[in-house]
């Protein structure tokens, strides 16, 4: 009885806010909130309304407070495109058959991590994570989301595999700031002493003069890897007609408002494919992340 | 110096005058019983008095004031908080000192109770908890005391030990009595109270019960 | 004083803190605290009540979700409470009440998503199992009287409407409305997990630094709270339900087959899923409990025991504030506007602020778990002072507080200390996501890479975990003959 009486209530409230807005198929995307929200709200509302216009059906970008509830309304489809991270791209599509990666941004082939560290560590920059280890050890340190690839998945691979150690280990603290801005004004204050981000983060911040020098400085960079990517559901030409999926991937590869690709901040978007990101699921298999 | 003089001494209710106007004045050496029909206005001139006289006065009020979770010990001690330091009555809260609790275990032989020390308050009977009471009062140690019906809850002999108790720790005393015949033979001053007002007013040895009984 | 029995099991309790201090992380790792608590408390003061256009609708959606979520769990609290002397319901109540609303919004965001149901019911269900507990204890007390003295073969509906309710009728209207004002605290958390309630605004605004944008939102979310006396009339009461249902927004449509997915595939721990067996069960869950639920419960533990004590001893500090045997009325009044502020605002709201000012340790959970609780208990105590009448000669000031107030107050104050412990711990628990290595945060390490299963079964353990002090603060509680009214 009280599941029907549930049921009731949610076919009622359902039907008040479908009358809303069922009128035409909505086309809903999300992104892992990486950055500072309003910066997201921002970059994504200009993206929503670009591919309105070019794809001419509604287009709507709603905000999530996590990357796996990101993973999961793509998986749900509550939303059918996604901006995903290397790992969580290869998470949402072990769970959704037939969704493919089709556009990364130019900068997403060769993607960076940077170590950063505040000043007063006295860390040096080294080429080599393996000749900072006695610098690091035993020193505060923050990743950015549990689910970032730029900002978990390969600094915590790197840490493993140079120092043979868990970070946890390694490190007097461990902490997960949540997103790649946070990391950075963690480690600029000393909150940590040394935290690991997004290096295109770090590159437009700096550049955007929105970084203390004197407090924190990058130590090391982590070798290339593919990361972000467009990622599309495998059931989208069913819903919004056929050479749907098609038309997003030339919307988004033909994208050239430079304000809307310096937000990313990108400089162009490149198609992708889910074999590209290959290197990623093995390495999330390898520290425990991926079953 | 434990008399008092006290004048224009009034309360109202309610907008209804209560007690007096009215003057009291008490030499050091006094025992004044105050008699009267309950609703007189003998707790309400107590209370007045204490007022007045303030914290150089033992009181043991009608309602008692126990802190239930406490030990008799405490309740007693409670008598001189305001003679020591902070310091040492938390100290005191958590564990007592020997000399303390030398004199309050005598004060309570005299009163029965030495075998209560350490019980809670809540535990204790209503004759029980009065005699803690007036432990209290006279664990104080002040010369003037100022009781409201201090052995309304406690059998004959034992209402006499107190009252004689009392009688010799006390140099000065104004005590609220219902009980005629405890206030002749304890009392050596006799102020019947009738409507707020002083209706009679002499020494002890000059009156009969039946003498105080008109004023019932 | 060492042989009464509160004052010995008060002891052991701060004994154990002491030791758990020992074990547990507290530091403040911030190279600046002072400096970015200024800055919060100038953004407080300087609010910016026109930062977002979403604050009047997140203030709106919060209110939408608490009338929602409380009115269908005291609904349904109510039909179980007439049935909550079976035993599977008391053990289904115990359950469903052990999970924190926050880790029931967790579990349903992963099938609906973000459609408002996710919101309801990760109030209405545990608040029905509260409801349940409360609404018979109150339903035990009434008056057996009126029943048997009824004309005999009276209806049992119509003896329960005529003999029971009527008495017990305030008493559950009360704690109905009590409970609202604690709905509202569940819904605006809820905004930390993305449902569209203030929270998320709270928490955008705070990651950023945009203080007075915070400031201006816990404000109004305080006077919300500090008015519901105004606006929460029996009258409006129909109107409010009824509406509410129409202001929790839209979010994403439900897909049905996402709930079947859940509890089929989902939750079935990945051994069996991929057809590994019992076999590979064991190494599966051994590695689950080294890992992860054993420092968890470690550390949820530990933060309890420590943040227990220190609720306990801010309570104590802080009820002379309010209680009428101190102070004039200026010092009443701040006293007043501390404690609501202490007690409304959240603690997880409480403790993602610290955690932002002082840097991760367990410091800032203890620390909020001790305003927020201590806020509560000092509030009740300092009433129940002030309907104390002393003797006209009792002593003032600091020894007034040792004598008079504190041996008064002291069983009712353990009994809401025990009572908050299960609070405390569920509390605690929730905390991991912020980062501190309590339960929650293994629970959401489990949900950020996808592991329902594991997910599930530290849910089941932090319950089983709430279940077991619930139980034993009950056992003090009876052990001691402490008795007190149900808070939140």
């Amino acid at each position: 009885m009280a599941l029907k009486l549930i049921r009731k209530f949610v076919a009622s409230s359902l039907l008040f806010v479908t009358a809303a807005s069922a009128s035409a198929e909505t086309f809903v995307f999300t992104a892992i909130p990486d950055e500072d929200e309003t910066r997201l709200v921002e970059r994504f509302r200009g993206v929503a309304d670009y591919l309105s216009e070019q794809l001419d059906v509604d287009v709507r970008y709603i905000p999530v407070k996590s990357y796996a509830a990101a993973v999961s309304a793509f998986r749900n489809n509550q939303v059918q495109l996604a901006w995903f991270g290397g790992l969580s791209g290869v998470q949402a599509r072990r769970l959704v058959p037939g969704s493919e990666a089709i556009a990364q941004g130019v900068e997403d082939e060769a993607f960076q991590t940077y170590f950063i560290a505040n000043t007063s560590t006295g860390i040096d920059p080294a080429e080599d994570l393996a000749s900072l280890e006695d610098q690091l050890r035993g020193k505060t340190f923050t990743f950015g989301s549990k689910g970032s690839t730029s900002g978990r998945l390969m600094p915590e691979f790197h840490i493993r595999e140079t120092f043979e150690e868990a970070p946890e280990d390694f490190f007097a603290r461990v902490g997960f700031s949540g997103n790649h801005t946070r990391t950075l004004r963690l480690v600029e204050a000393g909150t940590y002493e040394v935290g690991a981000l997004n290096f295109q983060v770090w590159e437009k911040e700096l550049e955007n003069g929105n970084i203390d020098t004197n407090a924190v400085q990058v130590i090391w960079e982590t070798p290339a890897y593919p990361d972000y990517q467009w990622t599309i559901r495998g059931d989208v030409n069913e819903r919004f007609g056929d050479g749907f999926k098609e038309r997003v991937k030339e919307a988004l590869l033909a994208l050239d408002d430079q304000e809307l690709l310096e937000s990313f901040p990108r400089s162009g978007f490149i198609p992708a494919s889910n074999e590209d990101y290959e290197p990623i699921r093995k390495t999330a298999e390898e520290i425990g992340i991926l079953d | 110096m434990s008399g008092f003089d006290l004048s224009g001494l009034k309360a109202s209710f309610g907008g209804e005058r209560v007690l007096g106007p009215l003057s009291l004045r008490v030499r050091e050496g006094e025992k004044v019983a105050l008699v009267g029909k309950s609703g007189a206005g003998k707790s309400t001139l107590i209370r007045l008095i204490h007022e007045q006289v303030g914290r150089n006065s033992s009181l043991v009020p009608q309602d008692l004031g126990l802190v239930n979770a406490l030990p008799v010990f405490h309740n007693v001690f409670m008598g001189q908080l305001d003679k020591h330091s902070t310091w040492y009555n938390t100290l005191t809260l958590i564990r007592p000192f020997a000399a303390d609790r030398a004199a309050v275990k005598d004060l309570l032989n005299d009163l029965g109770l030495a075998e209560k020390l350490w019980i809670p308050a809540a535990s204790l009977s209503g004759g029980q908890r009065q005699r803690v009471a007036i432990a209290r009062a006279i664990y104080r140690n002040e010369s003037l005391l100022l009781a409201d019906e201090p052995v309304s809850a406690l059998d004959g002999p034992r209402a006499h030990q107190v009252m004689s108790l009392l009688r010799d720790r006390f140099a000065t005393s104004v005590i609220a009595l219902h009980d005629v015949e405890l206030a002749l033979q304890y009392c050596n001053r006799i102020v019947g109270i009738q409507d707020g007002l002083v209706e009679l007013d002499e020494p002890s040895d000059r009156l009969s019960s039946s003498d105080i009984m008109s004023l019932y | 004083m060492l042989s009464y029995p509160t004052v010995r099991a008060s002891l052991i309790f701060v004994a154990v803190a002491v030791v758990g201090l020992l074990f547990a992380d507290i530091a403040i790792t911030a190279s600046n605290p002072w400096r970015d608590l200024g800055n919060f408390f100038l953004g407080v003061v300087t609010p910016n009540f026109f930062s977002s256009e979403g604050l009047l609708t997140a203030l709106l959606r919060t209110v939408a979700f608490a009338f929602v979520g409380v009115a269908l769990g005291s609904f349904f609290g109510f039909l179980l409470a007439l049935v909550y002397r079976l035993l599977p319901v008391r053990i289904f109540c115990a359950f469903i009440r052990a999970i924190h609303e926050l880790f029931w919004a967790l579990i349903f965001l992963q099938f609906f998503g973000f459609h408002p149901l996710t919101g309801v019911l990760a109030i209405a269900i545990p608040y029905s199992g509260i409801f349940a507990k409360v609404y018979s204890e109150i339903l035990e007390e009434a008056d057996p009287e009126p029943r048997r003295l009824l004309p005999p073969g009276t209806g049992m509906i119509a003896a329960f409407l005529y003999a029971r309710i009527p008495d017990v009728w305030d008493q559950m209207r009360t704690y109905t409305a009590y409970r609202l004002e604690c709905g509202l605290r569940s819904s605006a958390i809820l905004g930390f997990v993305g449902l569209p309630t203030l929270g998320f605004y709270l928490e955008a605004s705070f990651s950023q630094g945009l203080y007075s944008d915070a400031g201006a939102m816990l404000i109004l979310f305080y006077v919300l709270i500090a008015t519901i006396p105004l606006w929460v009339r029996p009258k409006l009461l129909p109107i409010y339900i009824l509406a509410a249902p129409f202001f929790l927004g839209e979010g994403l449509p439900i897909v049905w087959g996402n709930v079947e997915r859940f509890f089929t595939e989902d939750i079935i721990p990945a051994p069996l899923r991929s057809g590994e067996g019992m076999a590979g069960m064991v190494p599966w869950l051994s590695d689950l409990m080294v890992n992860e639920a054993m420092p968890g419960i470690w550390n949820t533990v530990l933060l309890t025991q420590i943040a227990l004590v220190a609720t306990g001893i801010l309570a104590l500090l802080a009820f002379p504030l309010i209680s009428n045997h101190f102070g004039g009325p200026v010092r009443r009044t701040s006293g007043h506007v501390f404690l609501v502020i202490a007690r409304s605002t959240p603690e997880y709201i409480l403790a993602y602020i610290l955690l932002q000012l002082w840097g991760p340790s367990m410091l800032p959970a203890v620390v909020a778990l001790a305003l927020h609780n201590g806020g509560i208990i000092g509030h009740l105590i300092g009433r129940q002072t002030n309907t104390l009448r002393l003797r006209p000669d009792a002593i003032t000031g600091f020894n007034r507080y040792t004598w008079e107030l504190v041996p008064r107050v002291y069983r009712s104050f353990l009994a809401f200390l025990f009572y908050r412990w299960e609070i405390i711990m569920r509390e605690t628990a929730i905390l991991g996501i912020l980062g501190i290595y309590t339960l929650g945060f293994y629970v959401d390490s489990a949900i950020q890479n996808i592991r329902f299963d594991r997910a599930m079964v530290l849910i089941l353990i932090t319950a089983l975990l709430n279940i077991g002090v619930d139980a034993l603060g009950r056992y003090i509680r009876r052990k001691l003959a402490l008795q007190t009214m149900p808070t939140c």
